[in-house]
């Protein structure tokens, strides 16, 4: 008959306190035992649940503040960071040396092109990797973001808007619908990249109230289809895209560029 | 205020972050932020330092948010295990053992949650389900499964803070999370607004 961990084993690896030897067989034993491998899952999620039976405490408005203008801070500067280009090869000494320093520095160059033809070449997986993981996203928002539109498009009371260009802009497109029962906004289109240091912003425009920020475009060329909930009951009376300082404004601060009026 | 994402389920607000939507990380944070705080301050006994672990998790979650995939595990449940992981290291100063955090990332292997963490009522029902069930728990039961969790000691070391065997350590680790078992059943049966 298969032996099998101890039955307190499972639980005490999973609080982290298993230790010494029964640690190791314990994690011997799981990487060839299907059920054992079973009872460790389990035991980790029970013990993962431990956590809520602490008393409720708040953290203070403070630490959310804090995070906020970090996660800001950030995002400016990962988005001002110049790009850095491989060092350029070195070229510093004469092929007129005595032989042994000919071959050092043969092999000395022959090592830098090979570093930056690695280095270009983990650039460039790097990035290939970072646009496939992007566009992965995209295509999962665009999923989510078409169900939802039909969704929206087939209750009632959901309005239309197509926000028109105003003077001074050439190019983008937006187009809106918006369910204020349900408080779901679903928007559309294309946006040129903004010039530098500013986004695009697009705002829901209540009959009473203060313009709310649907969403801030910030990383160049927007095109895509997205949504987004708003508080239920909030009537419209336009849609606009303002041009804001990067990162966006709590409230529109610049020249309107597309306004649309939902009917 | 509450955000208008707050209906939003994690995965969709995780894809909002990866295109950079502050909102999103804002609406988790709120969704989160008191289960994690409170055992964060249960651990570390210092709001100072809680407040930090809490801040650096939410911090860590924005910048990998990217590399996050539902359907290796639960956005709450790896909240509260790196949680508790940070701040265990914090308290004690030690490597960190049992989970690998593997980098910055959502790495995590069986951190599935058994329950419907997303919605707020079953978190508050399982809370005062779990207190109540640690509380009927016989003392050294419960201070062994404390000293574990909370405190982040192995089973010798526990068996050398109370001057137990370690045998009987295990035994009582065993039997108080036996105990906790059928809370936890009954909460994964059991789950309001699970769709």
């Amino acid at each position: 008959m298969e032996r099998h961990v101890n039955p307190e084993d499972p639980d005490l690896y999973a609080l982290g306190a298993l230790d010494g030897q029964d640690k190791q067989d314990l994690e011997a034993h799981v990487r060839s035992c299907a059920a054992c491998a079973q009872e460790l899952a389990a035991a980790r999620q029970r013990v993962m649940l431990l956590g809520l039976a602490a008393s409720p405490v708040r953290p203070s408005p403070a630490v959310k503040a804090r995070l906020m203008e970090k996660v800001r801070a950030e995002e400016g500067s990962r988005s001002a960071r110049p790009v850095v280009e491989p060092p350029a090869r070195r070229r510093r000494f004469s092929l007129l040396v005595p032989l042994l320093g000919a071959c050092a520095i043969f092999f000395a160059m022959l090592a830098g092109w090979l570093w930056q033809r690695d280095l270009r070449d983990a650039n460039r997986i790097a990035f290939l990797q970072s646009r496939l993981a992007q566009t992965e996203a995209q295509s999962r928002e665009i999923a989510h973001a078409a169900e939802e539109t039909d969704h929206l498009l087939g209750m009632p009371g959901t309005m239309r808007a197509a926000l028109n260009r105003m003077p001074g802009m050439t190019a983008g497109r937006v187009g809106v619908l918006y369910n204020a029962k349900m408080g779901m906004v679903a928007f559309a289109g294309w946006l040129p990249a903004a010039p530098p240091d500013k986004s695009y912003q697009l705002w829901l425009v209540p009959m009473k109230g203060a313009p709310m920020s649907l969403r801030v475009f910030s990383a160049g060329e927007w095109n895509g289809t997205m949504m987004t909930h708003v508080p239920p009951g909030m009537e419209a009376k336009a849609f606009a895209v303002t041009m804001e300082p990067a990162g966006g404004m709590p409230q529109p601060t610049g020249p309107k560029v597309l306004v649309g009026v939902p009917s | 205020m509450t955000s208008p994402m707050h209906l939003a389920s994690d995965s969709a607000l995780v894809e909002w972050m990866m295109a950079g939507d502050e909102n999103a990380l804002a609406a988790l944070y709120d969704r989160y932020s008191g289960m994690l705080f409170a055992m964060l301050v249960r651990i570390l006994k210092d709001t100072g330092a809680a407040e930090e672990v809490l801040q650096d998790l939410f911090l860590q979650l924005w910048r990998s948010a990217s590399r996050y995939d539902s359907a290796r595990g639960s956005l709450p449940g790896w909240l509260l295990v790196i949680g508790r992981n940070r701040a265990i290291s914090r308290l004690r100063t030690r490597v960190r053992y049992e989970v690998q955090e593997d980098g910055e990332t959502f790495s995590i292997e069986n951190v599935a949650s058994p329950g419907n963490m997303e919605d707020e009522a079953w978190r508050a029902q399982m809370m005062n389900r779990l207190r109540d069930a640690m509380a009927a728990l016989p003392g050294e039961q419960r201070e062994a499964v404390e000293l574990a969790y909370f405190e982040g000691m192995t089973q010798t070391e526990i068996a050398a803070r109370t001057n137990t065997p370690l045998g009987t350590v295990k035994s009582r680790v065993r039997a108080a999370m036996q105990a906790l078992k059928q809370v936890f059943d009954d909460g994964t049966t059991r789950q309001p607004g699970r769709s």
